[in-house]
């Protein structure tokens, strides 16, 4: 048994919106962004957040362990409950026991770094960390260009861990480069010029040389760099810490763009997903201060690497051109969908609290006297009739087969068309559910389809929202 | 052993109005003019009927919840009212419960009237209502058409046919009961289409366009029930029997269970079988001799055919294409125009199927008479195809 990174995961939303796109529509009053205008972001569907982003990075991280989670840490700046415990819908949808400790951290880019350099110096329980962040951006910013969605997770405990720390250093330091206000949408951001000399070159190195000294290594021993920040910023902390400029990790800018907390937890994923054995990786996490954590990869990385991390989203795209799509299903604009969209979605919580599990992991239940699978759980069995016979079991892990589908023009739907049908499971099991991520056309009697945690409803004028599982596309051969 | 109702309980009277955009009435407005049509067709008084019977399913759109509106809107003399809802069998249903009054003796005269003032929602389509605060929180927020459109997929993916050929069908069935349509001044579409305009609609919900989707409308329809004693004590000679009145609402298992293949309605074999015994009818396709069936779109008309019995299961395309249900067919279905023509106002249109085979058997429907036909069946389905409520209704002359 020893203490580290026993798995991770990823996930970065299938929608990829090409910057192109944006400077088509944005261009006329914000010539400059011109520069910025390649490749494309990611983009939460309208039924994503930084609560469901969180539930599939963890799904990814812990997927076929056995590993006992006494602790979740979500980090993030764009959590939707203020008050509400986000964590602890994650545990629930990650089925994790009823004394698994959940917290929600947030308040700076690096809430993700900090939480793994606080875990890297001193040991805990097995601590489910996860980084998500959903920030949207006023159109015609730098940051409507540069942002993306996206999440990952590290499980980090006793066990046969794929990376141990080395070392690990946390600087505070109130240098404002960018803010968001708690009941503002959009961050304000100064020049990139300050942050980078001011910031990047003067406290990262700090955290950096207090990391080393304590992991008792030098820079030229690092063999990757992840470091939360624009190229700009990686030449600035190479020049000022003596690391090698070459050995900074990619930052997926290119095909996803900056996931605020999220960035250095997806791309310290990246790194672990095709790292060797004795590789050492700094992790630097950057916001009004700077966390550097040192680790080392050991033998078991090539056991917890099979199927994880983000190159399996990084190839499952939906690349789309429509700012007005983008800006829709970010909630940006609303477009006129009629008296239908008014529709009331208050939800009944006491029911909800009722039926948490069935919803939140979604659990169904097995007869043990003729052996069905069922959804909802019921007192009487569908198939015999048996009563108080239902065995929980959850079904959201489970490959379902389309038996009958429709694409709706009629009812409201955010993304239209509203895509649903009966779906076939395993032990009988059948239910009708709304599908996600899918185009129309794309959907075919017969298709396997994998589960995902999405936004149900918004009850716009309670400001809830409530979750539910979706089929939607199986992931690639990656997985 | 329970006998049924067969033959126990004769319709004497009945009103139907014009269903449609009826922007100039509410409820009240509804109720009366079917009301008075019946009641002048059975030459009865307001004072002869004993129970009464509201088939009314939208309340919180229209008239109120409870039998309040029916009583209050004919002034009726406090007799008992008792509002039933059954989702879109709820015109049957509230027959149902007026024959059941009749046949058990509880009274000698009883009324069922449905009504459904649809149109001051202020958008197409039924209302938007939930479905259960647990139901809510799950199950997909489906519109009416997207939950028929799914058996188009799963019919033509079980019985290995094209989505082309399916479509044409379900074309023929909406051009055939356009044309009969046409030809009823009750009903509110009233102009022919053609097979082309239905192919080319714009999409509903896939596969089902514009014309695969019935109408949207207000109506109310009405009937006086008494029994066959008493209707031949006030001197009928020829008159209309129920023959069979069944129910069957799905259990959990279609929506549940992968044992239904979702291409086909469970509940209406279901209730269909137990009509057929309960009026002695062996070979329906023979012994029906018109049909007017749930036809919210075209595609459940379609499989309906078959869990009705009436055609082999898998054939309804050729039957249909034949022309089998056309007005000049075997078995005639919709020869009113349908739900097609009609629209839907839920709590009437089980009424206003039994008006129309109440009007053929006697012989009143003019330039859609059909020739002599002395068995018809109306069906109903309410919900979606794996969770529904489907009603079977077999009426004739007496003595047929």
């Amino acid at each position: 048994m020893a203490y580290g990174i026993i798995s991770f995961g990823g996930y970065v939303p299938p929608i990829r919106l090409a910057r192109s796109a944006i400077f088509e529509a944005v261009g006329w009053c914000s010539p400059g962004l011109k520069g910025l205008a390649a490749g494309h972001r990611s983009v939460g569907n309208w039924d994503e957040d930084s609560l469901t982003m969180a539930v599939e990075a963890g799904r990814d991280c812990l997927g076929g362990l056995a590993t006992d989670v006494q602790q979740v840490a979500l980090a993030s700046t764009t959590l939707p409950f203020a008050d509400r415990s986000n964590s602890g819908v994650v545990a629930d949808a990650l089925q994790l026991t009823e004394f698994a400790g959940t917290e929600d951290v947030g308040g700076s880019r690096r809430a993700a770094t900090s939480v793994l350099s606080r875990l890297a110096r001193g040991q805990g329980g097995n601590t489910l960390l996860i980084g998500s962040d959903c920030r949207d951006a006023k159109p015609g910013s730098t940051q409507e260009m540069s942002y993306g969605h996206g999440a990952a997770a590290l499980l980090v405990g006793e066990g046969d861990p794929c990376a141990v720390f080395l070392g690990a250093a946390s600087v505070h330091d109130d240098l404002v480069d960018q803010y968001r206000s708690a009941d503002d949408d959009f961050d304000y951001a100064l020049e990139e010029r300050w942050a980078r000399d001011e910031g990047y070159s003067k406290i990262v190195p700090r955290a950096v040389a207090a990391a080393l000294e304590r992991a008792n290594l030098a820079a030229s021993d690092i063999d990757h760099i992840v470091l939360h920040g624009s190229t700009g910023a990686a030449r600035a902390v190479a020049k000022a810490t003596g690391l090698d400029a070459k050995k900074f990790a990619d930052s997926l800018a290119g095909s996803v763009g900056d996931c605020g907390v999220a960035q250095a937890m997806m791309m310290l994923t990246n790194v672990l997903a095709s790292a060797g054995v004795g590789e050492k990786i700094l992790v630097i996490g950057f916001g009004q201060g700077a966390d550097a954590v040192i680790i080392e990869t050991q033998g078991a990385i090539s056991q917890v690497q099979k199927g994880r991390g983000l190159a399996k989203y990084l190839e499952q795209t939906r690349e789309t051109d429509k700012y007005t799509f983008f800006l829709s299903i970010r909630q940006q604009i609303e477009m006129d969908y009629g008296i239908r969209g008014e529709r009331d979605n208050r939800t009944a919580l006491s029911t909800a609290f009722r039926k948490r599990y069935d919803i939140t992991a979604m659990m169904g239940g097995r007869c043990t006297k003729c052996n069905t699978l069922q959804f909802p759980r019921s007192i009487l069995c569908v198939n015999c009739g048996a009563k108080n016979t239902q065995e929980p079991e959850s079904l959201s892990a489970e490959i379902g087969r389309v038996k009958s589908f429709t694409e709706d023009w009629l009812a409201f739907a955010p993304c239209p068309p509203y895509i649903y049908g009966n779906v076939e499971f395993k032990d009988g099991a059948n239910i009708m559910l709304e599908f996600t991520d899918f185009d129309a056309g794309q959907v075919q009697v017969g298709d396997e389809i994998r589960l995902v945690f999405r936004v149900k409803d918004y009850d716009n004028r309670r400001n809830y929202r409530r979750y539910f599982w979706k089929p939607a596309p199986l992931l690639g051969d990656a997985a | 052993m329970a006998k049924g109702i067969k033959d126990k309980v004769a319709i004497i009277g009945m009103g139907c109005t014009r269903f449609g955009e009826r922007w100039d009435c509410g409820p009240e407005e509804l109720m009366n003019e079917s009301f008075a049509e019946a009641i002048a067709d059975a030459g009865i008084e307001k004072e002869d009927i004993e129970m009464a019977w509201l088939g009314l399913y939208s309340q919180e759109h229209s008239a109120g919840k409870s039998g309040l509106p029916l009583s209050v809107g004919l002034r009726l003399p406090n007799i008992p009212v008792t509002r039933v809802e059954n989702m879109c069998a709820t015109g049957t249903e509230a027959l149902r419960g007026a024959a059941y009054a009749v046949a058990a003796g509880a009274c000698d005269m009883a009324m069922a009237l449905g009504v459904e003032k649809l149109k001051d929602t202020g958008y197409g389509g039924l209302p938007e209502r939930s479905k259960g605060t647990f139901d809510d929180l799950w199950l997909p927020n489906q519109s009416a058409p997207g939950s028929f459109a799914q058996l188009a997929s799963a019919y033509i993916n079980k019985h290995k046919k094209d989505l082309s050929e399916l479509k044409r069908a379900m074309a023929h069935v909406s051009v055939k009961s356009h044309a009969n349509g046409a030809l009823n001044e009750k009903a509110h579409l009233r102009r022919e289409i053609t097979e082309d305009q239905a192919l080319n609609a714009p999409m509903i919900a896939n596969p089902l366009g514009l014309y695969d989707c019935c109408g949207v409308s207000d109506g109310s329809a009405c009937a006086i029930v008494t029994s066959v004693e008493k209707a031949k004590e006030m001197g009928f000679k020829d008159f209309v029997t129920i023959k069979a009145m069944q129910l069957a609402p799905s259990n959990g298992f279609e929506l549940q269970n992968t044992g239904w293949d979702g291409s086909y309605l469970h509940t209406t074999r279901v209730a269909s079988e137990r009509a057929y015994k309960e009026a002695g009818i062996t070979k329906p396709r023979e012994e029906v001799n018109m049909m007017e069936v749930h036809d919210c779109f075209s595609v459940t008309e379609l499989v309906v055919m078959e869990d009705l019995h009436i055609a082999e299961e898998g054939n309804a395309i050729n039957d249909i294409l034949d022309g089998t249900f056309d007005r000049d067919g075997k078995v005639p279905c919709q020869v009113d125009g349908g739900l097609k023509c009609f629209g839907h106002p839920i709590g009437a249109s089980g009424l206003r199927m039994a008006y129309e085979m109440y009007s053929q058997l006697l012989g009143r429907s003019g330039e859609r008479q059909i020739e002599n036909p002395k068995i018809g069946l109306t069906h109903n389905l309410g919900g979606q195809p794996n969770r529904n409520v489907a009603s079977v209704s077999i009426f004739g002359l007496n003595g047929a």
